[in-house]
């Protein structure tokens, strides 16, 4: 965290091994995520260089009293997807028009790829399926509940209940990582 | 908008995957950061959102870190010296490159507008000397012109004023005209005097001497002052400037009408 602010700090000075380390640190879970939403990887390797650039140049903006950095840099990553799949020419580019929804349209990876993994898998089917998709698809809590063909109130509640076996989740695995360490003193 | 309405409507969810508008952030951020309890639900709500995405990342190839490095470095050099230092500067070289080019064209004006004083003051004075040659030119025309009727006249007679002893190559020619009661005398022949003498003319009227007038030096041809009765002409040397009575021992030529 403390090392974090600090890549932060460096960078508002334009310090570019300071990027270069941030970069190393976030760029998978960013990557992860932007290429869950576009399902292009071309496009979302350009995506996630293009998430970077602004890190680099709207570093000032970045508040660590508000929260994280990923928080702040995930936002970024969601808004520049969110908007390049809703441009129109992004539409034209596909081959076949109007039988496909334009996220089908633009596979070009094997879907295990996408595969969700860690903790998650633990969750039953509807509690990781509201996860992915507002987590990991770019979808509001109104388009997902639609997508689900869920009240928006049950949406809302599989989120939080998915959150809270997430915790114990990542509690135990904390729990048993600290158990495995004595274990190796 | 407070604690329990945010923990209901899974606003914290929203708030961490910026769906909200820019107001309810707003509002979310004021809650957050005089709640501390919520402000730790939400750190722990970011956290493990935070490790759910490490979970599932993704190693993106490395060209795009390359690319990415490279583009900084280009916007590096590109962007300062050309967003931050070019326009303004530009400006200023443009504006000073005006004001130059007015500040020298303002000095050739005024070095124009001198010497064309200097050429109007040039061209009044010539004009002035102009318009006395003309005033001269038609006061000589109309000199000439009275003269000439005088002499031409035939009530003028002619008389010649011959040198004696003391100036023999004297000569006054003089025309006398008693009806238009004019004189006009040629001073052609007679001998230079230096600057303390004139010659002056005087009519004898019953043994009295009149003066007729100082005899100018510069002209050839002048006219004195006609006398009623005159009975003779005398010219004598007088001191410069005339005198009030002749100095008869200096008379240097007379002739009787």
């Amino acid at each position: 965290m403390q090392n974090e602010n600090t890549l932060i700090l460096k960078i508002q000075n334009k310090d570019e091994a300071a990027l270069s380390e941030l970069y190393d640190n976030y760029s998978p879970a960013l990557y992860g995520v932007i290429i869950r939403m576009c399902k292009d990887e071309q496009h979302a390797q350009n995506l996630l260089q293009d998430t970077f650039m602004t890190v680099w140049d709207k570093a000032y903006q970045y508040n660590p009293e508000k929260g994280k950095f990923y928080t702040w840099a995930y936002r970024i990553a969601k808004n520049k997807t969110l908007n390049f799949l809703r441009k129109p020419k992004n539409l034209i580019q596909t081959e076949d028009l109007g039988v496909h929804t334009n996220k089908e349209d633009s596979i070009t990876i094997e879907p295990d790829y996408l595969q969700l993994n860690g903790c998650l898998k633990q969750l039953e089917l509807h509690h990781q399926k509201a996860i992915e998709l507002v987590y990991f698809e770019g979808l509001t809590h109104r388009e997902a509940h639609k997508e689900m063909d869920v009240p928006l109130g049950t949406f809302k509640s599989y989120i939080k209940q998915a959150l809270k076996k997430l915790q114990l989740s990542y509690d135990k695995t904390v729990v048993w990582l600290l158990i495995f360490i004595e274990i190796i003193k | 908008m407070n604690r329990a309405y945010i923990l209901e409507h899974g606003i914290l969810e929203q708030y961490l995957l910026g769906e909200l508008t820019a107001e309810e952030q707003v509002q979310v951020e004021r809650v957050l950061n005089i709640d501390a309890d919520l402000k730790n639900e939400f750190d722990i709500l970011e956290t493990n959102f935070e490790k759910m995405a490490f979970e599932n990342a993704i190693n993106p190839p490395n060209e795009v870190k390359a690319n990415l490095m490279q583009n900084i470095k280009a916007s590096q050099t590109k962007i300062i010296p050309l967003q931050k230092a070019n326009p303004f500067k530009t400006y200023l070289y443009i504006a000073s490159g005006i004001a130059a080019c007015l500040l020298i064209g303002t000095i050739w004006l005024f070095l124009q507008l001198n010497s064309t004083d200097q050429q109007l003051e040039i061209a009044e004075e010539q004009k002035a000397l102009l318009l006395e040659d003309i005033q001269g030119l038609t006061n000589n025309l109309e000199y000439a012109t009275k003269y000439f009727e005088i002499v031409n006249s035939t009530d003028t007679q002619q008389y010649i004023l011959i040198g004696n002893d003391l100036a023999p190559n004297a000569k006054v020619v003089s025309y006398v005209n008693h009806k238009s009661k004019s004189v006009i005398i040629n001073t052609k022949e007679l001998p230079k005097l230096d600057a303390e003498h004139d010659y002056q003319m005087w009519a004898d009227v019953n043994g009295v001497m009149i003066d007729m007038g100082v005899i100018n030096k510069e002209a050839d041809l002048l006219a004195m002052n006609y006398i009623n009765n005159a009975e003779s002409l005398n010219i004598t040397i007088e001191p410069a400037g005339g005198n009030d009575h002749p100095t008869v021992s200096r008379l240097v030529t007379n002739v009787y009408l």
